[in-house]
């Protein structure tokens, strides 16, 4: 009984990080219909800020989140002006534009491979391998803050698009892209806006990353299909769908990787992602019935 | 009234345009380079250009590739991204009975060729019930999942491959029986491509990729076009991977499981221009040519993956319709260059 427990919290643990992870190309999909698949590229670029901040001047990540979350905004603004834009106006999917953002995750990769080399890295902050003992189940406080502070930056996010008039626009841009429109919303500057959002959520994830993964620049592809298979469960474009997938997929890679072993935990994933497209290819809370 | 004239005359007519077409079209350019390239590796009577034929057999391995990605990604409009799962399944199912039983890959190569078309039939049953992002999303998870299997699976070598015995040729004509194999299958793709093209096949494939759902009202069997396209594709990109392995010497999953190579098919097409049948081809030399002289000249690798995200995002945004759709468009494309 408490083996189980324990797989179930170190798999809540890491759900919550996903989670995060998730989020911000999960709001870039629902205001721009566009699929990011750039997103996990520039999780890594934060995780080397945070790496670097920490090794160079020892900043703890968490520490170092905001400004990672900063540069990164800075940098989504740079690609949404110089690629996206013309996409973005368009509001319709394209084949294109999912190509675009490939090349440009192919970009970040070579950039940070050439600069920094392909070499594994993780940033060691003193809680990173530490871990608190209740009875004999133990929880790893690396983790276990990384969980709460996603937690955290999710409510905010939540409580943003739910209150403000900002997040008003963006959840009438979500919804309805013309009529938004037509209401005198100012679309393009929403798309910016979340755009810039989302890759700061990108860049936060990444310093949480950083201390809880070992990562390097291609190691994104793996988190593509991953980060992928949350969004599609949860229905594309839906936050609360995403993190709710990213629970439910973490727990279950837990336990697959606890009882058939470590190498088949990641598949989790890439396997749900194919039965929920076969089965349910709107997700759990999209409403869509089919994406085109 | 007698339909039967009116079927004839209409059958005249539209011979009448296929001549007109003919005439303007450049057939003897496709055959000179063809047999240009066949005659070429006499130069090896000379010196040794060893590494001129590497560079056409390598052109040609990614136009075959190039081109069978076109039928589903060009033609049929489903752009996917796990296209070399095929070129492995090829690789390692001629790469495993060569090292088991000595038979050439390049006998085994249209059977490699047919099971990945049978491995692209049963998984296009699947992913291609979606569209869209969902469609390319999915070929990406096809590669996560293929790369554990393989990675995984002990009797085909696990994550360090099969050595493959090498052929017993002289160094000046090693490369020889690779040469021919990969030209000679490079213009078997090119010839397939234009075939179906010209077919109601071909034709149903264009109506899918313009509107699936008005094609598929207007009676056409979308659903087993577009598998049939995939499976086709994946046979010539399965062909290509037979050959490749033993030219390599090696069959191992980070040789044929890394998202480079399906990543050069898409860019190929996209550069060349898809849905047409010289695209791919133009697309390969540009692509390979490119890709010399960046290593040639800046050698580190990662280099090499920004340069590639750089052209594919430029040719993108300013030419979508690849070096021959553009042209094509503006009635610029040379005569030589028009295969559709």
């Amino acid at each position: 009984m408490s083996n189980f427990i324990q797989v179930l919290i170190l798999g809540l643990a890491l759900g919550g990080v996903l989670a995060l992870m998730g989020s911000g190309l999960s709001l870039v999909f629902g205001v721009m219909r566009i699929v990011n698949l750039a997103h996990p590229a520039l999780i890594i670029a934060g995780a080397y800020v945070a790496y670097w901040a920490f090794k160079l001047w020892g900043v703890d990540p968490i520490v170092s989140l905001p400004f990672a979350a900063i540069i990164l905004s800075i940098v989504g603004i740079l690609l949404y002006k110089l690629v996206f834009e013309r996409e973005a106006k368009s509001a319709k999917y394209s084949e294109m534009s999912v190509l675009l953002t490939f090349s440009v995750a192919m970009c970040v990769e070579g950039a940070l491979g050439s600069a920094f080399t392909n070499t594994q890295r993780v940033t060691s902050p003193g809680y990173a391998t530490d871990a608190i003992f209740i009875g004999d189940i133990f929880i790893p406080t690396g983790q276990l803050y990384a969980g709460l502070i996603s937690l955290g930056l999710i409510a905010l996010l939540a409580l943003v698009l739910k209150f403000s008039r900002f997040g008003y626009a963006i959840r009438a841009t979500t919804q309805n892209r013309e009529a938004a429109e037509l209401l005198g919303v100012n679309v393009n500057l929403v798309s910016l806006a979340s755009f810039a959002i989302g890759i700061a959520l990108a860049g936060a994830a990444g310093t949480l990353v950083s201390f809880v993964f070992s990562f390097f620049p291609a190691k994104h592809w793996e988190w593509i299909a991953i980060l992928m298979s949350l969004v599609v469960l949860g229905g594309m474009g839906s936050i609360l769908g995403t993190v709710i997938a990213a629970f439910l997929l973490s727990v279950i890679a837990a336990f697959v990787g606890a009882w058939i072993g470590s190498t088949w935990s990641t598949m989790t994933f890439f396997l749900a992602l194919f039965v929920i497209l076969l089965v349910r290819p709107q997700g759990l809370f999209g409403e869509k019935p089919e994406l085109t | 009234m007698d339909s039967s004239n009116v079927i004839e005359a209409r059958k005249k007519h539209n011979d009448n345009l296929a001549r007109g077409n003919d005439k303007t079209r450049a057939t003897w350019f496709p055959l000179t380079l063809m047999a240009l390239l066949l005659v070429l590796p006499a130069l090896q009577f000379l010196g040794n250009y060893n590494y001129l034929l590497h560079m056409v057999l390598f052109t040609a391995s990614y136009a075959v590739m190039a081109s069978g990605w076109n039928i589903l990604g060009g033609f049929a409009g489903y752009i996917s991204l796990g296209h070399n799962v095929f070129f492995a399944i090829g690789g390692y199912f001629a790469g495993m009975i060569l090292a088991r039983y000595g038979v050439s890959t390049i006998i085994l190569a249209p059977v490699a060729g047919l099971v990945a078309g049978i491995a692209g039939y049963l998984i296009g049953m699947i992913t291609l019930r979606v569209r869209g992002p969902s469609f390319i999303i999915s070929s990406l998870a096809l590669v996560m999942i293929a790369r554990i299997l393989f990675d995984n699976w002990e009797f085909i070598g696990g994550a360090n491959g099969v050595a493959l015995p090498a052929n017993e040729l002289t160094v000046q004509w090693a490369k020889l029986p690779y040469y021919y194999a990969f030209v000679i299958m490079a213009a078997f793709a090119v010839w397939v491509s234009y075939r179906i093209k010209h077919s109601k096949f071909g034709l149903g494939l264009r109506a899918i990729s313009k509107d699936e759902i008005k094609a598929e009202s207007a009676g056409i069997n979308t659903r087993f076009y577009k598998v049939l396209a995939f499976a086709i594709s994946a046979f010539l990109v399965g062909m290509a991977g037979a050959v490749w392995g033993e030219y390599l010497t090696y069959i191992r999953p980070n040789i044929f499981l890394i998202i480079l190579v399906s990543v050069n098919m898409v860019l190929m097409c996209i550069l060349g221009g898809k849905g047409t049948v010289a695209g791919p081809v133009v697309g390969a030399i540009f692509i390979v040519v490119f890709n010399e002289i960046f290593v040639a000249t800046l050698g580190a690798s990662e280099i090499n993956i920004l340069a590639t995200g750089l052209i594919m995002a430029v040719a993108l945004i300013f030419f979508p319709l690849g070096i021959v759709g553009t042209l094509a468009k503006h009635h610029r494309l040379p005569k030589i260059l028009n295969w559709d």
